[in-house]
């Protein structure tokens, strides 16, 4: 969990098993963003001019999810503008989980981050929620039971927990 | 010297038809969260960006910022970087 400390740092406490089960979803995030690395183009002038992004919304739903389309109602607005963010949106998630990862690698119950590592933290738990939720199918339309004993189920509900304590020591 | 025709001038340059950033609701993103994101980087204090919360919540969806098409597209990557699902579009 999070909490503010009375110095006003942000502490954060995790056990050696949550520590464990983080790195993993956290190794699992990278993977699913290196995927969508590999469908961008190889062009070194479009690399250069960082529009080498795709230009079609994934099929996967989660990467889609982390990615969506940037127009409401125009596709090829929408191709472009993903051409141009989308190598950029995926940098920073990299940088997010490599800030995450430093934390975790001091492999202590309890540690203070700072204000860069905790807006790091902040997204990458939500990154996770987004791709755990869309994978565990959590829709506006369906009831979604989130008291079953389903292990996936589990783990969102901790995450969603501890993003909860991380935005009230940052509101 | 043509002479332009002052409707397409007016279209192009005179009238600056504003687009719009519109934020949807989404069963995952955090209540908390969203108006955390609506305070730290558009700067909105707790009252506005919290009614702004609700207004996606309950609408389904919300204007949360206007301006030219350039600056719309940087609130969508900025939206888009803290996982909220946001467009830009046309005020219309």
């Amino acid at each position: 969990m999070f909490e503010l400390a009375i110095d006003g740092k942000i502490t954060i406490t995790l056990d050696a098993g949550e520590r464990e089960v983080l790195g993993q979803l956290f190794d699992q995030l990278a993977q699913l963003l290196q995927e969508l690395g590999a469908q961008e183009t190889s062009d070194p002038l479009e690399i250069m001019l960082g529009m080498n992004g795709s230009t079609q919304i994934s099929d996967d739903p989660a990467l889609a999810r982390l990615f969506p389309d940037g127009y409401s109602n125009d596709e090829h607005a929408s191709a472009d503008f993903r051409r141009f963010t989308e190598q950029d949106l995926r940098q920073q998630k990299i940088a997010a989980l490599s800030d995450v990862r430093d934390t975790l690698e001091n492999k202590q119950d309890s540690t203070s981050v700072n204000s860069q590592q905790a807006q790091s933290w902040l997204k990458a738990i939500n990154d996770l929620r987004l791709v755990l939720g869309t994978r565990l199918e959590i829709t506006q339309e369906n009831d979604f039971d989130f008291d079953s004993d389903d292990p996936g189920v589990n783990l969102y509900n901790y995450l969603t927990y501890l993003q909860g304590t991380l935005i009230d020591s940052l509101s | 010297m043509s002479a332009l025709p002052i409707e397409d001038i007016q279209v192009n340059t005179l009238i600056d038809v504003p687009w719009i950033t519109l934020v949807w609701n989404d069963p995952i993103n955090l209540m908390t969260y969203v108006t955390y994101v609506f305070q730290t980087y558009f700067g909105y204090d707790k009252p506005k960006a919290e009614k702004l919360m609700l207004d996606v919540h309950e609408k389904g969806r919300a204007v949360v910022s206007t301006g030219s098409r350039e600056e719309m597209e940087r609130d969508v990557a900025a939206m888009h970087s803290y996982g909220l699902w946001a467009t830009l579009q046309k005020d219309v």
